[in-house]
């Protein structure tokens, strides 16, 4: 194991510090990290509509909240918080982005996030079009003229709506974020760069700081916003029929969110986290960029679907494998499924020890918290550890995956704080699916089995194994 | 006594932490005991020596994607 541990740290440890280590991917990971304040409150909105809106119906014949004054009312101030939260997350993420870029140079980080913010706002449509075209439909010239006037278009036949002056809400949801991460990017670090070269208007040592700081971004920033708005309409000639959004959300965002769903990378994501964890390295910390910037965006577009439909609207346009539920199906005790670990080991261990480091670990563990048991026990590094640590996950995922593919159980659909308990995560993860539990529970048999054997065969050995102090 | 439970970069926690003095708080390395190194310190405040001995890991830049612990033995 010594060996090991040296050729990891000469040829894959440096690697993965490099990855978690690298400015640009940390910006990334607090960016995302950044935006949890409105994410999480809008969640609470989502969920608390979940459970007075959409749960009841499933027990309760005849039960419509929208109704019940009381409830009707909170559904409405649940809106509220949704309209400023979940409904703008790309809006709120940008911002985030340019700030944490500007931050990890130095440079003023409030001009940042401003100039990633405009932007990637500068590319979005300002305009709509719709229309009305039925069967049947024959407009009398008096209507066709009012129409027309108002500005609309309109034919006996048909009327076409347009106008100018919205921002679309689906430009500035979950939609917007690889055009965000992209142009937020390109936008911040030409400031960056910019301010480092000290490109700036410099004033008098009498101005105050605030005024003479945003003075100094305006040539920095300004360079930017151009070379951004050149690039749209450069783009905008090249492809006249989409926005750079739109083009991004159908050449990029949505194959790659549509990679994401497959069965080899929910398992291989799985299996990488595990890896890292057990050679001692915060495997979500490295795998972030994975994690956070394609099972997050998903699981936002989840939120985001469920308010508008509930889980119907989420198992016909949503997504089945969203960052949450590697939390509901396999990461119950934290990563590792280590909560069956301790029952197993409270049941089935002899060894002092491991019992004394159980029975420490199971108030940390049912919420999520496996620390104690991972340096206790030791779960890092201990040889008889590796396959069930590595296996047991993988196969709980598998379970989840199925399940929900299968249409056993409704996609995790909520952001649900990672200290929730196992199954009233999953209940909630799900929007209120009673299945989803039951699903949890699988997984946490067959885990619990996959631990077992491994548990009585380190019965047989020795406690004070590999223990010997070196000085 | 602190107590690190890390499984990687031990020598080089061992390096850091025996060079390390700040607000008068020194480290000295005493034993190894599996994945887990035990340092002297001269501190009164044990919780204070582990949460310095904790952010000066996590400054490194090999620290960031540690997964380590570092709690205080009374």
């Amino acid at each position: 194991m010594n060996a090991l541990v040296a050729w990891l740290e000469k040829f894959f440890l440096p690697l993965a510090s490099k990855i978690g280590g690298q400015k640009h991917l940390i910006a990334l990971r607090d960016a995302f990290i950044g935006t949890l304040p409105a994410t999480m409150a809008g969640s609470v909105a989502v969920m608390l509509n979940a459970i007075l809106r959409d749960l009841p119906p499933q027990f309760i014949d005849g039960y419509d909240g929208t109704t019940i004054p009381v409830i009707k009312q909170i559904i409405t101030i649940n809106g509220y918080v949704w309209n400023g939260t979940l409904a703008i997350a790309g809006l709120i993420f940008v911002f985030s982005w340019g700030y944490n870029i500007a931050k990890a140079y130095g440079v003023n980080e409030l001009s940042g996030g401003i100039v990633s913010t405009a932007a990637s706002i500068a590319g979005i449509t300002f305009s709509f079009t719709g229309g009305i075209k039925l069967k049947g439909l024959n407009l009398d010239p008096a209507t066709i003229e009012a129409i027309n006037k108002a500005g609309w278009a309109a034919t006996p036949k048909e009327i076409t709506a347009t106008g100018w002056g919205w921002l679309p809400l689906n430009n500035l949801d979950a939609n917007f974020f690889f055009t965000a991460m992209i142009i937020g990017f390109i936008a911040t670090m030409i400031y960056v760069k910019l301010m480092l070269k000290d490109i700036t208007i410099k004033l008098p040592d009498s101005v105050p700081p605030a005024i003479s700081k945003a003075f100094a971004s305006i040539i920095p920033a300004t360079a930017a916003l151009y070379v951004v708005a050149i690039f749209y309409w450069l783009f905008s000639l090249m492809v006249p029929d989409m926005t750079f959004l739109q083009w991004m959300q159908k050449t990029i965002a949505e194959p790659l969110l549509g990679l994401s769903q497959g069965f080899g990378a929910v398992v291989l994501t799985a299996l990488f986290v595990q890896l890292f964890w057990f050679f001692g390295i915060h495997g979500p910390n490295v795998l972030a960029p994975i994690l956070e910037s394609v099972f997050g965006v998903a699981q936002l577009q989840n939120v985001n679907l469920f308010q508008k439909g509930g889980a119907d609207l989420v198992i016909s346009e949503g997504y089945n494998w969203v960052r949450g539920s590697f939390d509901a199906y396999a990461w119950f005790g934290g990563s590792g499924g280590t909560l069956v670990l301790i029952l197993a080991i409270l049941l089935f261990s002899k060894r002092k020890d491991y019992l004394t480091v159980g029975k420490l670990s199971v108030g940390p563990g049912i919420f999520n918290i496996n620390e104690p048991i991972m340096f206790g026990l030791p779960i890092v590094l201990n040889p008889i550890m590796f396959i069930p640590f590595l296996l047991a996950p993988v196969v709980s995922v598998s379970i989840g995956y199925f399940a929900t593919i299968w249409g056993l159980v409704n996609p995790v659909s909520q952001q649900v704080v990672w200290v929730t308990p196992p199954f009233l995560m999953s209940f909630l993860a799900t929007g209120g699916d009673w299945r989803a539990p039951i699903v949890t529970l699988v997984a946490m048999v067959v885990s619990f089995l996959i631990w077992v054997p491994f548990v009585m065969a380190a019965n047989k050995m020795d406690p004070s194994l590999g223990e010997e102090a070196e000085k | 006594m602190i107590e690190i439970s890390s499984a990687a970069y031990q020598d080089k926690i061992i390096e850091l932490l025996n060079n390390l003095n700040k607000d008068g708080i020194q480290f000295s390395y005493k034993e190894k005991k599996g994945i887990n190194l035990y340092f002297e310190t001269n501190a009164g405040d044990l919780e204070k020596a582990s949460s310095l001995a904790k952010s000066a890991i996590k400054n490194q830049p090999w620290g960031s994607v540690l997964y380590f612990r570092v709690s205080p033995v009374k």
